[in-house]
């Protein structure tokens, strides 16, 4: 199965356009309506550094990149150094060889062509584009096509720089690669587009964000995309501020959410707090990345899975739920605004920078999506916080003719403070009564949990890991059943009880095993392996394969 | 709500406290504001924690009661969901200068359209009277036994540098006076502050010191030199007034010109349209 995967490797100093080179690409196997996906490689610095984007496509679904690439772009000294081995087996590596004295490989002098151009540093992402497509045989109409569609600036200097690279290669390249053709494809998107595209489907009125990367993304994405789509994106002055402005919007009954990471979370802490006392409804964006601290910015982990699930001082009911792919992304974004105003209450989405920065083909469907509407008081007399069978207060939104009152002291039903013993236990009982309506419609409403596959044994797996272990299982043809649990907060037992004799393996980007410790705690379930990796680095699927056939088999 | 603008929770402030003299006038402001046509409707109000957030209980407002020095946030929020909104806060000077010092810096400079009313009494008192940002220095709390090291702060004018476009003192035992000031700083479009003297009987008694220096300045100053001048004026006396007002772009209208997300909240249909599209022209790219 492997046969049919083609990856193309670009890689370079930031600010060569190796982001941009792997975007291209992507759109370029799309357009030969094969399936892509792509990930980016980044440093936290904006110009030097070493950047490489890796494309892999297949004609079939494809959920990861793979490490080793058929056809290598290297325009850097150090790029040659870290990717020169990897490559599958009759890869071809092309290199600058005027950046680099080397003799593995193709040396193609791509500096010095660029040199004659008016932006030579950035142009020469272009060059990457041109040896694709003179690796992969596509005729010059066609890169000619590719080059003025997605590189708006400079399109003559671009166009005469492509030829020239382009003309070069075909003539000495040992081999060309036959892409087949697929059936169908859908549009290549970011975890940030789809996250972003889910919440403007279920409603969002207003987004809230201090940058921080992974986050970062969803902010530019709505600030740039937002304003068509309904949405007005604000950046106030630190993430305290971000909570509490989006908590002051919901309660005019704007749909509200914000982003952020690790760091910008605990700066959170009292406004999520605050949410879940007042009940306000809003959803937290959280977007893992190495930790702790300031830990590693550009890259990936899962390393705040436990850290999600209670966040904030106090009790009340928290919802925590993480996408398994970039598709899902979509329809869990808009999911966790539906609860989060159904419920009155704050809920988080939480991910990776794997997730948020990488892209596939996406086939998203609107109507799966449905507005978050919240229970709405209709007349009479208005109680903020009044008892009721769920535990949910119907809302009244101002101005209006009678007092709402939402109130971060413990408060009695019209939402003044209180300190009676009778009124504080009252209240508690009825946030716990929330807690368990949440449960009920999570059980009777929602699917809590993903299976992929079949096979006795379990491979337990949450969030973008997701997408690494189901391309691994399909790299290697691998007999078991994928098991992801979506919801974690309140974590779906009922769902994952019946996994409980089954042989299972647990598989996450962390050090300490969270998921295997909420499975050994809520059901039970003691893995006989565990397959963790904690580099900052996603699992290339094919390493990680040869990892679950020794333990499955 | 009743006409006296009263509620059913019993008033626990200390008798005789500044904060009595802040709820008269404000209460005097919202019926003034409603003879100009500031439906209290349309006025909602936060409060920070410490013994003025208090005040969120005793007035039948709409209102979101926030958290020590997050009301400047929370006001901005509301303000954003729905711009057809009056909102003010109230915030103690632990408040506003210190727990939340960034937000109210903030606010100023983005000229967002909220009024901020200080109760400054210069102590903590609800925490039993540690010193607190704007505490003389010397001042003596269970925190400082030998009397606080650090100078005052100066909140109005690190407020003008920062771009506050309606800077204004007031004094709990002038209601009137400060009432006006209120109803003022609401109708004004942009970022409003009124830093209220305000005496604390039991920690930081004033009364006697503000009866005797405050006084009035009829008319803001012409230039923003001047307002600064005057709001660091303390030569035996204490001005109190309307010191800086002008108009500036608000922030609101800035970021969304005349968009409101609430009122103007699209249909499902028509959100879903306009992804649908996105997607096709994402794909046709």
């Amino acid at each position: 199965m492997n046969d049919e995967i083609f990856t193309y490797l670009i890689a370079g100093k930031a600010g060569q356009g190796t982001k941009k080179a792997g975007i291209v690409a992507a759109n370029f196997f799309a357009a030969l309506k094969r399936n892509v996906f792509q990930m980016n490689d980044y440093p936290s610095f904006i110009r030097g550094g070493h950047n490489f984007s890796l494309v892999s496509t297949a004609t079939r679904k494809i959920f990861s990149h793979y490490m080793k690439a058929d056809l290598a772009v290297i325009l850097d000294e150090r790029g040659y150094t870290i990717h020169k081995d990897h490559l599958v087996e009759n890869g071809v590596l092309v290199y600058d060889s005027k950046i680099v004295k080397k003799d593995h490989g193709i040396g193609v002098p791509i500096s010095s062509f660029a040199k004659e151009y008016t932006d030579s540093d950035l142009i020469v992402g272009v060059a990457g584009i041109a040896v694709l497509a003179a690796a992969v045989g596509a005729d010059r109409t066609r890169l000619d096509s590719v080059i003025q569609n997605e590189y708006h600036r400079n399109v003559e200097e671009n166009l005469n720089f492509a030829h020239e690279i382009y003309d070069y290669v075909a003539e000495i390249i040992p081999h060309q690669f036959i892409l087949r053709e697929g059936k169908e494809t859908h549009p290549i998107l970011t975890g940030a587009e789809t996250i972003g595209l889910g919440a403007i489907t279920a409603g969002l009125d207003l987004y809230f964000a201090y940058p921080m990367t992974p986050s970062t993304p969803i902010l530019h994405f709505l600030a740039s995309q937002g304003k068509k789509l309904g949405v007005v994106t604000v950046q106030p002055e630190n993430e305290i501020a971000v909570a509490n402005m989006a908590i002051g919007a919901a309660f005019t009954g704007a749909r509200s959410m914000v982003g952020t990471s690790g760091g910008g979370f605990c700066l959170m802490q009292e406004a999520f707090s605050l949410a879940g006392m007042i009940e306000a409804p809003v959803v937290f964006f959280l977007g893992q990345r190495p930790g702790p601290s300031t830990g590693v910015p550009t890259y990936t982990e899962q390393g705040e899975l436990l850290f999600s699930l209670y966040p904030g001082q106090g009790e009340f009911p928290r919802i925590v739920a993480s996408p398994g792919s970039i598709e899902e992304a979509f329809y869990l974004s808009g999911e966790l605004l539906d609860l989060a105003w159904r419920f009155q209450t704050p809920a988080i989405l939480l991910s990776e920078k794997h997730l948020t920065e990488s892209s596939m083909n996406v086939d998203l469907k609107l109507e799966k999506i449905q507005e978050a509407e919240p229970d709405l008081h209709t007349n009479g007399s208005y109680q903020r916080y009044r008892q009721t069978d769920t535990g949910v207060s119907p809302l009244l939104f101002p101005p209006s003719d009678t007092m709402i009152k939402w109130n971060s002291y413990e408060h009695d039903e019209q939402g003044y403070t209180t300190e009676e013993a009778e009124v504080i236990t009252r209240m508690k009982m009825k946030r716990q009564t929330k807690q368990e309506s949440l449960i009920r419609h999570l059980q009777e409403k929602i699917q809590t949990v993903n299976e992929f596959g079949s096979g006795n044994s379990c491979v337990f797996t949450f969030g973008s890991t997701t997408m690494s272990v189901r391309e691994a299982v399909l790299h290697a043809d691998l007999s078991c059943t994928i098991v992801q649990p979506i919801y974690l907060q309140p974590f779906p037992s009922w769902n994952l009880i019946k996994y409980i004799e089954h042989k299972a393996v647990v598989v996450e980007q962390n050090s300490t095993g969270q998921l295997e410790q909420l499975l050994r705690e809520k059901i039970g379930i003691t893995p006989i392996s565990s397959i963790r990796q904690f580099d900052g680095r996603p699992f290339n699927p094919a390493d990680l394969a040869k990892q679950l056939r020794k333990v499955i088999g | 709500m009743g006409d006296d603008l009263t509620t059913p929770v019993e008033n626990t402030w200390c008798p005789g406290c500044g904060n009595f003299g802040i709820l008269n006038a404000f209460r005097k402001a919202v019926l003034k504001l409603e003879k100009q046509g500031i439906d209290s409707k349309r006025l909602v109000i936060s409060a920070g924690i410490g013994c003025h957030g208090k005040i969120f209980d005793y007035v039948p407002l709409s209102g979101l009661y926030s958290l020590h020095g997050r009301s400047m946030a929370t006001v901005q929020g509301i303000k954003l969901g729905n711009p057809n909104l009056k909102v003010l806060t109230f915030a103690g000077d632990g408040d506003a200068y210190g727990e939340g010092i960034a937000h109210i810096i903030f606010a100023a400079k983005r000229n967002a359209d909220i009024t901020v009313i200080v109760h400054n009494n210069g102590t903590y008192a609800l925490t039993t009277g540690q010193f607190s940002p704007t505490s003389q220095k010397g001042f003596k709390g269970p925190s400082q036994p030998k009397g606080n090291i650090e100078e005052p702060l100066n909140p109005l004018s690190l407020l003008l540098e920062a771009g506050a476009s309606f800077v204004a003192r007031g004094y709990a035992g002038k209601i009137d006076h400060l009432s006006d000031m209120i109803v003022e700083a609401v109708l004004h479009e942009g970022f409003s502050v009124i830093d209220v003297l305000q005496p604390s009987v039991v920690f930081n008694n004033t009364y006697k010191l503000y009866n005797d220096l405050t006084e009035i300045i009829p008319n803001p100053a012409d230039t923003f030199e001047e307002a600064v001048k005057i709001v660091k004026d303390f030569n035996n006396r204490i001005p109190i007034g309307v010191f800086y007002k002008v108009k500036k772009p608000v922030f609101h209208k800035e970021l969304m010109g005349e968009w409101n997300p609430v009122v103007n909240h699209m249909t499902p249909e028509k959100r879903k349209q306009h992804v649908a599209s996105y997607l096709s022209d994402e794909f046709h790219e």
